[in-house]
């Protein structure tokens, strides 16, 4: 039988919560709604279907100082940064959980990426199934679902006055004990219906498409405007610059996206991916055969962010059912 | 004949004759809207559609066929990006061919854009084909500056602190930059490296360098499309700095950008008698 939380019992657990960790949640900033650090549970929204950014801000953020080179007593020392507090993000849709699980499998591969193994080994996270899909989405078509369990700590399913509890690991024990919890009285709701797109078979056919104009064409609209990447749950790409400061010197981390057209230029001005066409090819090749050929699974989990905010219109729903047919006519 | 029957007759036209390689217009968008469509082929031409969702500036895409000949569909705000274009010898005018569109006013999620609220203008100030009846709009003047006498009003302490809340937000995506028919440099300072103008943190002091110094690229050269603000994925106000910055150079030189593309931009322009302030 399911587990139940009161929905006032679960606000004040987040509020005990944010005494103690940092507590990150969907906050609603000048219209939009973003995952923020909250210390006030009466701002965080509980009814939405998703956030207008992901949450790998708080996995792999933004900008990030890897490490710092002190030369103030004559030596240079190199120290780490290291992540002291424990992190619980709130309201983490299963599409995003999942992509935070695809964030791990390149960034842990040995050598493990130190500073995203230390986010992701002191932030627990909280999901909430969707009973409601966006206009954009199709998680079930990319190997999640919407109240797929399987990438977080605990999940959160919303029935009458509260939410139906599972708790799926030991963080997620340690978060919310047992005793706060009692025997749900209903079935979990039916989740979300989740509209399909036709994935089956996609990466060989995007093999098989590589040389197609339709790159080029698709290209013709494309801004390079990088919004798709920097709104992606998965997209991990980065940039990287050394300073100097006071004292010494760091070393910086900022995203960076495979759509700019500086990305690829190397050393001596050669640019493997100089046109918008082949720039256009490498996100979805990347999402949809690369990743899937190295990992064994889909590198988009269909949540429709890029959909949603590509200022042109620019479906990876409408490609996939395109290259299908591309594939197939070759 | 409609407005788009016109366009798709004038658009079949100028493919077949080959007076033009491409048109560049509006198609059906995926998720109720329309997308930015480019035509090679006669056949293509039904494609072409023109309604209240048309709210790319289509200008822009004129920077990527440099040699090419393109006809264009251009409503008012675009047409001035044209002018733009054409004043700083960005395009070349025979390269060009302007399907002036009379525009009703651009609507998102079925509200009229603040943008097309304030704006004078239905019919395109140049064109060389218009394919609808020119129109006059009806312009709610305390709309025009809406915001920025608000900002006026704050002291530079509360002003600070207003762009420092909006910049804090800005994730430095650059799509404001690429949608922009106005920026068009082969290296923008922000990803130059030798001299480095910016470093790259995504970080509140570098994210307000950023924003203002765009802002201070396009004084005098905004053209008010508003582009920027509707692609900027966590809604920075970026129209109500330009404005302010348009509103300063309309009062200071009485110009207006991409009204007219012959007119000299104030800052690409010199006169012998202007003082430098160098106490001469």
């Amino acid at each position: 039988m399911s587990k139940f939380i009161s929905r006032k019992d679960l606000l004040s657990w987040l509020e005990g919560v944010s005494s103690e960790k940092d507590l990150v949640a969907p906050v609603q900033v000048e219209g939009r709604l973003l995952f923020r650090r909250t210390g006030d549970v009466s701002e965080i929204v509980l009814d939405y279907t998703n956030t207008d950014l992901s949450p790998r801000e708080f996995f792999f953020p933004a900008t990030e100082t890897l490490f710092t080179v002190d030369k103030s007593n004559g030596r240079a020392e190199l120290e780490p940064t290291r992540v002291e507090r424990d992190t619980v993000i709130f309201g983490m849709r299963p599409c995003d959980a999942k992509g935070m699980a695809a964030l791990a499998l390149p960034y842990l591969q040995d050598p493990a990426d130190s500073l995203f193994a230390q986010h992701r080994e002191r932030t627990a996270i909280v999901g909430l199934s969707c009973l409601k899909a966006c206009p954009e989405c199709f998680c079930t078509s990319m190997g999640t679902g919407p109240d797929d369990a399987a990438n977080v700590d605990i999940l959160l399913t919303e029935a009458a006055d509260g939410y139906m509890v599972e708790v799926m690991t030991d963080k997620g024990k340690a978060l919310m004990p047992d005793s706060l919890l009692s025997e749900a009285k209903a079935d979990k709701p039916a989740p979300a219906q989740v509209p399909l797109v036709p994935a089956e078979g996609i990466s060989a056919r995007l093999r098989e498409a590589f040389d197609d104009i339709y790159w080029s064409r698709l290209a013709d609209r494309c801004l390079h405007c990088n919004v798709c990447s920097y709104v992606c749950p998965t997209c991990y790409c980065f940039d990287i610059r050394d300073y100097s400061e006071k004292g010494g010197a760091v070393r910086v981390r900022t995203w960076e996206s495979c759509q700019s057209p500086g990305f690829t230029k190397a050393a001596g001005g050669h640019n493997p991916r100089a046109d918008k066409g082949t720039r256009l090819r490498q996100r979805f090749a990347h999402k949809l055969l690369y990743y899937p050929e190295e990992f064994g699974t889909s590198h988009c989990t269909g949540c429709g962010r890029c959909v949603k905010a590509c200022p042109v219109n620019i479906d990876i729903r409408e490609i996939i059912g395109d290259v299908q047919k591309l594939g197939k006519a070759n | 004949m409609s407005q788009i029957e016109n366009v798709h007759t004038k658009a079949r036209e100028l493919l077949e004759s080959q007076a033009v390689d491409c048109v560049i217009g509006f198609g059906k968008g995926t998720t109720g809207g329309s997308r930015p469509l480019f035509v090679y082929g006669p056949e293509g031409v039904e494609d072409l559609i023109f309604d209240e969702t048309c709210a790319h500036n289509l200008a822009k895409y004129l920077l990527n066929r440099k040699g090419k000949t393109t006809a264009v569909v251009l409503k008012a705000c675009d047409a001035r990006a044209v002018n733009l274009l054409l004043s700083e010898h960005q395009i070349e005018r025979d390269k060009v061919y302007m399907i002036g569109v009379v525009c009703p006013g651009i609507k998102e999620n079925g509200e009229p854009r603040d943008t097309c609220l304030r704006c004078g203008q239905r019919t395109p100030v140049s064109y060389d084909y218009l394919a609808g009846e020119p129109e006059e709009a009806t312009v709610d003047a305390e709309l025009q500056y809406k915001g920025v006498a608000e900002m006026e009003a704050m002291s530079m302490a509360e002003r600070k602190a207003f762009w420092e809340a909006q910049f804090d937000r800005c994730i430095r995506c650059y799509a404001c930059r690429q949608v922009c028919p106005g920026c068009y440099c082969d290296e923008c300072f922000v990803e130059r490296l030798d001299p480095l103008w910016v470093g790259i943190r995504i970080a509140p002091s570098e994210n307000e360098m950023w924003n203002a110094m765009r802002a201070f690229h396009l004084t005098g050269r905004c053209i008010g499309c508003d582009q920027c603000e509707r692609v900027c994925p966590v809604g920075i106000p970026l129209s109500l700095l330009n404005r302010k910055l348009e509103k300063e150079v309309y009062e200071t030189f009485g110009y207006e950008a991409g009204m007219d593309p012959e007119a000299a931009p104030p800052f690409a322009t010199y006169k012998k008698e202007e003082s430098l302030g160098f106490g001469e």
